[in-house]
C-alpha cells in the first residue's frame, strides 16, 4: 500500500513540472541523539515556497497551506478489546496492524478539512487513520473500529497527534513549524514529508529524513543486549550479586 | 532528574526509580521476602513495558536476596544440598515459564494470567498467613506457650519413593516433593516475575518440615540462584533485561533492605507475618478488582515486534 503511494507520488512528481512552485525546506536536526539524560527533543521545520527554476514568474501567489507529516519507524501493533464474560473482563478480540508507524504527527497551517478533501488527505497518508488501512487479516469493519481505537490510544501516549496550528507562516511564502519529539519516541529512521497545498491541491512536496538514535553508553548497552545476550545477562547477574554483597558489607548486616 | 532506559526505550525520573526500589527494599528487608510481587506491578503501572519490567525485576531480586543469603550462609543456615535440588528443578520450571510467558503475550492473555495468578497465589497464601499469625498472636496474649512443630514429624509426603538424606536439615525424605516444589516455583516465578520466597518458606516449613534455622537461608539461596538463572534466560530469550533499570532498583533496594531489616527487630515474628499477610492480600485484592471492575478503557494496544 505504502509502496503504491510512493509510486503514485513519483508519477505525480513527473506530471508536476508544469507547476510553477517549488519547495525549499530544512529541518533543524539531521539526527536526534539519545543520551542518558534524553527527555525529548525540540525540532524546527522551516522552508519557503519559491518560483520553480524554469518558471517565468518572479513571485509566487498564494494563499498556500502547508502540511508536515512526521513518521517514525514501523512496527507490528495489535489492538485488543475486552468484553465482560461471566463476571470477568477478558481480552476477547484483537486486530493486528502490520507496518504501523510507531510515531506519527501532523503539523498543519489550518484545519485539515479546510485545506483539502478527505480523499486527498487519505491517499497522501496525512490523516492518522490512513495508516490503519494497510492490509491485515481482519474484515474491513473490524479494521475500521480497531484502527480508530488504536489511533486514539497512540494519541493518548503522545505518539500520534495532529496539530492544526502547528505551522506558522512568517510571510506569504515562508513558514516554520515546531515539534517536540517526546522521550518515548522510538529510535530509528524518521521521515518528514512536507506538502504544499493551493486550492485543495498538492502543488509541491518534499521528503526529508532524520534519525533518532542512541549514542554513547546507551547505544553500547542496547547493542550488547542484542549482540551478546549471554554476556549481557552474565554481567547483569554479576552486577546484582556484587551490589547485594556490597550492601551487606557496607551496612554490616 | 530524568534517566533514559536503553532497553525500555523511555526516560524515567531517577529518584522515582531509586525511591520505589528503596520502599520495596524496606518492605523486603522487613519481611524477608524478595519484593518482586510489589515491584513488578509498580513498574508496569508507571509505564515500563511489562516484559521489560518482569525481566529487570528478576535482576533486582538477585541483588536484594544476596546479602541476606550470604549472612545466613556464614551462620551455617543454608542447606546447599537441598537448595541444589530446588534450583535444578526450578530452572526446568523457569524454562517452561519463560516459554509460556512468550506464548501468552502473543495471544494477548498475559495480563489475564498475571492477574489470576497473583489473585489465586497471593490470595490463598495471604489468607493462610493471616489465620496462622492471628492465632499465634491470640495465644501469646492468653499466655499460652506456643509449641513449635517438631521438624522430624513425618507426613505422607515424606513416605514417597526415592529417598535422599539431607544432612544439614536432618531430613531423610523423598526427593519427589522437593523437585515438585522447585518446578512449581520456577514456573510461577518466571511467569509472574516474582522470586517466590513467600511460597517457598511455607512450603519448606509445612510440607518438608525443614528446621526453622535452615528455612530462611535455604529459601534465600534458592531465590538467588533461581533468579540469576531466570535473568540469564530473559536476557538470552527475550532480550528485555534493562541493566540500567535493574541497577537503579538495586541501589534503592539494597539500602532500603538494610533499614527494613533493622526495623524488623522491633516487631515480633507473628506481627511481621500478620503485616506481610495484609500486604499480600492487598495486592491480591487489587488484582482481583482489575478483573471484575469495568475497565476505564476496554481497548488496549501492544507492540508485537518490528516486522514479521
Amino acid at each position: 500500500m505504502m509502496r503504491l503511494f510512493l509510486l503514485a507520488a513519483a508519477l505525480l512528481a513527473l506530471i508536476l513540472p508544469a507547476q510553477a512552485e517549488r519547495l525549499v525546506s530544512q529541518i533543524s536536526n539531521e539526527s536526534v541523539e539519545i543520551t542518558s539524560s534524553f527527555d525529548g527533543e525540540r525540532m524546527t521545520f522551516f522552508g519557503s515556497i519559491a518560483p520553480d527554476a524554469g518558471a517565468t514568474e518572479k513571485f509566487v501567489t498564494g494563499p498556500f497551506q502547508v502540511v508536515i507529516t512526521i513518521i517514525g519507524p514501523t512496527q507490528v501493533r495489535v489492538a485488543r478489546e475486552k468484553t465482560h464474560n461471566f463476571g470477568v473482563w477478558l481480552n476477547t478480540d484483537q486486530v493486528q496492524f502490520q507496518d504501523f508507524p510507531s510515531y506519527f504527527h501532523v503539523l498543519s497551517s489550518a484545519r485539515l478539512t479546510d485545506i483539502s478533501d478527505i480523499t486527498t488527505l487519505t491517499t497522501n497518508a496525512i490523516l492518522p487513520e490512513s495508516h490503519t488501512l494497510a492490509s491485515n487479516t481482519a474484515d474491513w469493519w473490524k479494521t475500521a473500529v480497531f484502527g480508530r481505537e488504536l489511533v486514539r490510544l497512540m494519541t493518548e501516549e503522545g505518539l500520534f497527534g495532529v496539530q492544526e496550528n502547528g505551522v506558522n507562516f512568517l510571510s506569504d511564502n515562508f513558514y516554520s513549524a515546531r515539534l517536540t519529539l517526546p522521550s518515548n519516541a522510538p529510535p530509528g529512521a524518521y521521515l518528514a514529508q512536507t506538502y504544499v497545498f493551493k486550492n485543495g491541491e498538492v502543488i509541491a512536496r518534499k521528503s526529508e529524513g532524520f534519525s533518532v538514535r542512541k549514542i554513547g553508553f546507551e547505544r553500547f548497552l542496547a547493542l550488547s543486549a542484542v549482540q551478546q545476550p549471554l554476556l549481557y545477562g552474565l554481567v547483569c547477574v554479576i552486577l546484582a550479586l556484587f551490589t547485594g554483597w556490597l550492601g551487606g558489607v557496607v551496612f554490616r548486616r | 532528574m530524568q534517566i533514559y532506559l536503553p532497553i525500555a526505550e523511555l526516560s524515567v525520573n531517577l529518584f522515582f526509580l531509586v525511591g520505589i526500589g528503596g520502599a520495596v527494599g524496606f518492605l523486603s528487608g522487613l519481611f524477608g521476602v524478595g519484593g518482586g510481587f510489589l515491584l513488578t506491578p509498580l513498574l508496569i503501572f508507571s509505564g515500563v513495558p511489562s516484559s521489560v519490567a518482569v525481566a529487570s525485576v528478576t535482576g533486582q531480586v538477585v541483588a536484594a536476596s544476596t546479602s541476606g543469603a550470604l549472612s545466613h550462609y556464614r551462620r551455617g543456615g543454608v542447606d546447599l544440598h537441598l537448595a541444589m535440588y530446588l534450583v535444578l528443578s526450578g530452572i526446568l520450571g523457569a524454562v517452561a515459564g519463560v516459554a509460556v510467558f512468550a506464548m501468552l503475550r502473543d495471544a494477548g492473555q498475559l495480563d489475564l494470567v498475571i492477574s489470576v495468578g497473583f489473585l489465586v497465589l497471593l490470595g490463598s497464601v495471604g489468607v493462610l498467613m493471616l489465620i496462622e499469625s492471628t492465632r499465634s498472636m491470640l495465644k501469646t496474649r492468653k499466655g499460652v506457650v506456643v509449641r513449635e512443630r517438631l521438624p522430624n514429624q513425618h507426613n505422607w509426603i515424606h513416605g514417597l519413593p526415592m529417598r535422599v538424606r539431607f544432612k544439614k536439615s536432618r531430613l531423610y525424605i523423598s526427593v519427589l516433593p522437593v523437585l515438585g516444589i522447585g518446578l512449581f516455583i520456577g514456573f510461577v516465578g518466571s511467569l509472574l516475575g516474582i522470586g517466590g520466597g513467600f511460597i517457598m518458606v511455607p512450603a519448606l516449613v509445612y510440607l518438608l518440615r525443614v528446621p526453622g534455622s535452615m528455612v530462611i537461608g535455604t529459601s534465600l539461596a534458592q531465590v538467588v540462584a533461581m533468579m540469576a538463572a531466570t535473568t540469564m534466560l530473559h536476557a538470552v530469550q527475550s532480550q528485555s533485561v534493562d541493566i540500567l533499570l535493574a541497577f537503579c532498583l538495586m541501589l534503592g533496594g539494597t539500602v532500603g533492605a538494610q533499614f527494613g531489616a533493622s526495623a524488623g527487630k522491633y516487631l515480633r515474628g507473628e506481627q511481621l507475618r500478620g503485616l506481610l499477610a495484609l500486604l499480600v492480600l492487598a495486592v491480591a485484592i487489587r488484582f482481583g478488582l482489575s478483573l471484575i471492575i469495568t475497565p476505564s478503557d476496554v481497548f488496549s494496544m501492544a507492540v508485537q515486534g518490528i516486522r514479521q
